[in-house]
């Protein structure tokens, strides 16, 4: 009885369910709501994971064909899918330090003057999986693992915000809502130097962007297309013979395309997930947040400034592709080839451009974006060595949120002190 | 009464202006119904009106249902203004 209880509550998707029933019981909605919530929230969660295996064996292929071709690891930067693929081992530590991460942050809020309540579920679900690798990884055990995870998330969900708070403050001018992102820092430091070198007199908004390049608002379509020539190009470069084995006799251009589209489905499946296991969780965190933290401010997912310089977005994240290329290309010169990471670099990179905007006009937004760009990327290169992901099955992806990324270098730092090498 | 908030993803923004307008018709006495969803899967579901930013408002411009665009997210009363009204003239329709 014991056991089965013990293996209940070890299972991700049912303490996950737990947690959304649980608030939504908390909100006092009404039975049916409740049985609802809870059940989407399990199938979302489910469906996560599919998506995420699917995402992993279309990158399995694509790593051996990267390496044949260009003797380099390559990987794409994203964090869901790794958070993901990784709840089979360490599902119970993630879900737990995504909940009592999420009260230490209410407790901080509470008792700080820092009211931030951060409200950007996927990001809180991957931070908390990127804290469980990191940590167990560092050889502690379960409860460790959560303990600490829970602990410094709860902290990051504030300070995070109140870091990145001038520069929101810059934006829109007032400070009604925070930046609740794993970029904000990283986005206000690109915003503040394209406010250096940028003219405020000249605004990106002035520009017109032609209507065709409105498809890049569609993630889906955007990801394919990158995808599939990072795919084709990789192909092209690997030997026929080598080719045949990897693909098992099929013509190595239909091989790479559809294992290309086979990516980006998964990813699909896998934001199809997130949306529903979301959907329940993040309204009950809110309504818990604002219940016990009076004068709470949300710290809100990136879009939200996407309104203040709309042409900035566009502008900001083809410079940070920009950028982004230019670290694909001197990928022989670090630890690993960083791909251009389609939804990194354009949320991140289209919030630098409006960041960027709003201190240095058009040239900044340009300047911010592409600085975004080349130095995320830069990161996520130099960073790689930091934390391995084979043990999980899992090759070719690797973090994508440069404060989670920062968070673990201190982490691997302050466990130097205690004799745990990097 | 349903309604489909859009934005890129579907679980950030979306979710968050859903979120406003329940409670702004909450509070005047409405029961609003709905789901976010990202700009590839909001076509064509079955939904009373569509919100969503003005950037992703002008990509769902040919559905059959009315769709309102909101120019700034963190409005509360530019929501309340263009969106109240429509959840009015719903409920009385029906």
């Amino acid at each position: 009885m014991i056991d089965l209880l013990v293996s209940i509550l070890s299972n991700p998707s049912i303490i996950i369910a737990l947690i959304a029933g649980l608030g939504l019981i908390a909100l006092r909605k009404s039975t049916s709501d409740i049985i609802k919530g809870t059940l989407k929230t399990l199938f979302g969660f489910l469906i996560l994971q599919q998506g995420a295996g699917i995402i992993v064996n279309s990158l399995i292929p694509f790593s051996t064909m990267f390496t044949e071709a260009f003797g380099l690891t390559g990987i794409v930067a994203e964090d869901n899918a790794i958070a993901a693929a990784v709840q089979v081992v360490l599902g119970k530590e993630t879900a737990f330090i995504l909940i009592f991460s999420f009260l230490i942050n209410v407790l901080i809020a509470r008792l700080t003057k820092y009211k931030y309540i951060f409200l950007t579920g996927h990001m809180m679900f991957s931070f908390a999986a990127t804290m469980a690798i990191v940590l167990s990884q560092m050889g502690l055990s379960s409860i460790m693992t959560i303990v600490l995870g829970s602990i410094i998330q709860g902290i990051s969900m504030v300070l995070f915000p109140a870091i990145s708070q001038p520069s929101v403050r810059k934006v829109i001018g007032n400070d009604n809502v925070a930046f609740g992102f794993w970029g904000s820092s990283w986005i206000s430091l690109s915003g503040w130097v394209g406010g250096l070198f940028g003219n405020k007199e000249q605004s990106s908004e002035d520009v017109k962007v032609p209507k065709s390049l409105d498809f890049l608002k569609d993630m889906s379509i955007l990801m394919g297309i990158i995808m599939i020539i990072v795919y084709v190009v990789t192909a092209g470069f690997v030997d026929t013979d080598t080719m045949n084995e990897i693909s098992g006799g099929i013509n190595k251009y239909q091989f790479a395309i559809f294992e290309a589209l086979g990516f980006v489905v998964g990813i699909l499946i896998l934001l199809m997930g997130v949306r529903m296991f979301l959907a329940e969780i993040v309204p009950a965190f809110k309504g818990i947040g604002e219940k016990i933290v009076p004068g709470a401010k949300p710290a809100l997912d990136v879009p939200i400034f996407y309104s203040y310089a709309p042409v900035a977005v566009t502008i900001g994240f083809l410079a940070a592709l920009i950028g982004g290329l230019i670290v694909t290309f001197m990928s022989s010169l670090l630890p690993v080839a960083v791909l251009p990471s389609v939804i990194g670099l354009f949320f991140m990179g289209g919030a630098a451009g409006v960041f960027g905007n709003a201190r240095g006009g058009l040239r900044g937004a340009i300047i911010a974006g592409f600085f975004l760009g080349l130095t995320f990327s830069l990161l996520v290169a130099l960073a790689y060595p930091l934390i391995g992901l084979s043990e999980y099955g899992i090759s070719g992806l690797w973090f994508a949120s440069p404060d989670a990324i920062i968070v673990v270098i201190i982490i691997k730092l302050i466990g130097l002190l205690f004799g745990v090498p990097l | 009464m349903y309604i489909l908030s859009v934005c890129g993803m579907g679980f950030g923004t979306s979710l968050m202006l859903l979120m406003d307008i329940q409670s702004m018709a909450k509070e005047h006495g409405y029961t609003v119904d709905g789901e976010a969803t990202d700009l590839g899967s909001a076509k064509g579901k079955n939904c009373d009106l569509m919100v969503a930013s003005s950037e992703i408002a002008a990509e769902l411009s040919d559905e059959n249902v009315p769709i309102v665009s909101i120019d700034n997210l963190l409005d509360k009363n530019e929501i309340k203004e263009k969106i109240l009204p429509m959840i009015e003239k719903l409920y009385k329709g029906v």
